[in-house]
């Protein structure tokens, strides 16, 4: 089934486009900034402000760019056409009396989100890391105002980014998955996990609403970004804990929608 | 498919209720098919067919009652819906996907090494040629309906559920259809099909079940719901007007009507020959005369008293 879920939604033109789109922001950033090779961009600090002296440099900021907006807008878009393409297009049904059973059904779809969700990540990484590397070259992680880091500590520092930012962006497919089992149509429940997430992000931006701010998965997602100044990392176990709540809620979510529907009505 | 399997296929509707919201769809409709037969579930639009076909094959779960085949109760992704072929609620494929794309991703699905056993003969019936391999997205009606009948077909089941099976065929099509399915029978598959074409399901089905409004108005074997008129006749005559005039005026003739060239006699008590012999004296030529069965259509609208659209 997961292969069925896969070969579905990843030879999709529009899925192929919006991973297009991830790719791009990076190699345009890259070409926009070409001129600036080992220089400090502009006046900018922190990652944006060292995103020309190296591939890391740059993937980093490619990321811290990309991941607010549009990688979640992309994951949405993904997790909430695995949620609902088959039931759009009719052939649920025919899944239920190949057969398949709910379970099998719900577990594929959750491995193909996972997939799905990590290939977006990978392909923001990747192609900043590509550009990073043709147009500004292999070197040591420049930080603006700080010491660069050892390869093994920019490496690790990146990797756990990576990986919480990848958490980060399961509880938003979680979120549009959950829109995309309960809303009549993916195209919905897209629309409806966009609005979450902008709202989500204008929320999040109003001091004066920080109480309820807090509670957002949308909160902790720049969270990662501390892993790359000079004073400790704050609020990422925090923030880890909201987006595995989110994820799980989800999920116990669309197990109860799943089980209790009656796929013909 | 073995005998013993065969023996066992069997699908069994046993007081099976639904309803959806305040609608009752389904009332209280009890009926079996048994292997060899192609059973017809009939009815007007809304009277419940598609939903008894939807619990059949677990897609829809009953209020009471219970829904088996092969005598195993069938609830959503059920095991035993490995055997049986499903049409239901018209063709639904991957739109970018090609033909035979959808027809692996439907096989593999259920954990199945491609190819199915009768992929042949299936993609044979639904004669797409070259086209199998085009997006399914390019299809017209019939060729996905074609498609979708191959996808259930191609899995050899010993036991077919097919909802108006015939939508947006051809003639060629409907008559090839018509003959696999009833070979399939033959071999002691159990066939229910669903349809509005009752022309095509007298030629076709052994057995009919006919709804109305959620509840069972009729079933039993073809012949003797067709056969239910004893003692009505069609006669054709060289004299029409002559013949009718002759016929309402022997004793035990309740009715005498023209249809065409022909002369309908109800006559319960009459022997025909007593009837042909009565033409024949008054010297009126007897071309033809025999049994008038009636048509499906006729006993169809006699059940549901003419009403075609049930939910209306």
């Amino acid at each position: 089934m997961l292969r069925v879920e896969l070969a579905t939604q990843l030879a999709r033109v529009r899925t192929l486009i919006a991973l297009a789109f991830l790719a791009a922001v990076p190699v345009l950033a890259g070409l926009l900034f070409a001129s600036d090779a080992g220089h400090r961009n502009g006046t900018q600090t922190g990652l944006y402000g060292a995103s020309p002296y190296s591939a890391l440099n740059h993937t980093m900021a490619s990321l811290e760019f990309i991941a607010p907006l549009l990688l979640p807008v992309i994951v949405a878009l993904l997790a909430a056409a695995i949620a609902s393409a088959d039931r759009d297009w009719g052939i649920l049904r025919y899944l239920y009396v190949a057969p398949v059973t709910r379970s099998r059904l719900l577990t594929a779809k959750f491995a193909a989100v996972a997939i799905a969700t990590a290939l977006a990540l990978a392909v923001v990484l990747g192609a900043g890391f590509i550009t990073g590397l043709a147009i500004f070259g292999s070197h040591p992680f420049h930080r603006i105002g700080s010491p660069n880091l050892t390869s093994t500590g920019a490496l690790t520092r990146a990797l756990a980014a990576s990986g919480y930012t990848l958490l980060c962006m399961l509880s938003v497919a979680a979120i549009a998955f959950t829109l995309g089992l309960l809303l009549p149509r993916g195209a919905e429940a897209l629309a409806a996990s966009v609005a979450f997430i902008v709202a989500a992000s204008i929320l999040n931006g109003q001091s004066a609403l920080r109480a309820v701010a807090v509670a957002l998965p949308v909160h902790y997602w720049q969270n990662w970004v501390g892993l790359f100044e000079p004073d400790a990392a704050t609020g990422l176990a925090t923030g880890s804990l909201v987006q595995v709540a989110t994820v799980a809620v989800c999920a116990a979510a669309c197990l109860v929608v799943l089980r209790r529907r009656d796929p013909a009505a | 498919m073995s005998s013993a399997a065969a023996a066992t296929a069997t699908i069994r509707a046993d007081d099976l209720s639904k309803r959806y919201g305040r609608r009752g769809a389904v009332d209280r409709l009890t009926f079996t098919v048994h292997a060899g037969q192609v059973c017809a579930l009939l009815g007007p639009n809304g009277a419940g067919k598609t939903s008894t076909m939807r619990m059949l094959v677990g897609l829809s779960s009953p209020d009471s009652g219970s829904a088996r085949i092969a005598g195993e109760p069938v609830s959503l992704g059920a095991p035993v819906l490995h055997r049986v072929g499903v049409l239901i609620d018209g063709p639904a494929f991957v739109p970018h996907l090609s033909g035979t794309g959808n027809l692996k991703l439907l096989w593999s699905a259920a954990k199945r090494a491609w190819p199915p056993p009768g992929l042949a003969d299936a993609l044979d019936l639904a004669g797409l040629g070259p086209a199998i391999d085009r997006k399914v997205k390019s299809y017209s009606m019939g060729m996905k309906q074609r498609l979708m009948l191959a996808q259930a077909l191609m899995r050899v089941p010993d036991i077919l559920i097919l909802d108006e099976p015939a939508n947006g065929l051809d003639p060629a099509e409907v008559r090839a259809l018509r003959e696999h399915l009833a070979a399939l029978a033959e071999a002691g598959a159990t066939v229910l099909i669903s349809s509005h074409q009752l022309a095509e399901v007298q030629q076709l089905a052994t057995h009919i079940v006919v709804m109305n409004r959620g509840r069972l108005i009729g079933t039993g074997p073809l012949a003797e719901v067709l056969g239910a008129t004893t003692g009505t006749y069609r006669i054709r005559p060289d004299d029409l007007d002559r013949a009718l005039a002759i016929l309402r005026d022997m004793p035990g003739v309740a009715a005498a009507a023209a249809r065409g060239e022909d002369v309908i006699v109800t006559a319960p008590t009459v022997p025909a020959t007593a009837l042909v012999n009565a033409l024949v004296a008054a010297h009126v030529g007897v071309i033809a005369a025999a049994p008038a069965h009636q048509s499906l259509e006729d006993a169809y609208l006699a059940m549901t008293g003419g009403h075609d659209h049930a939910a209306r």
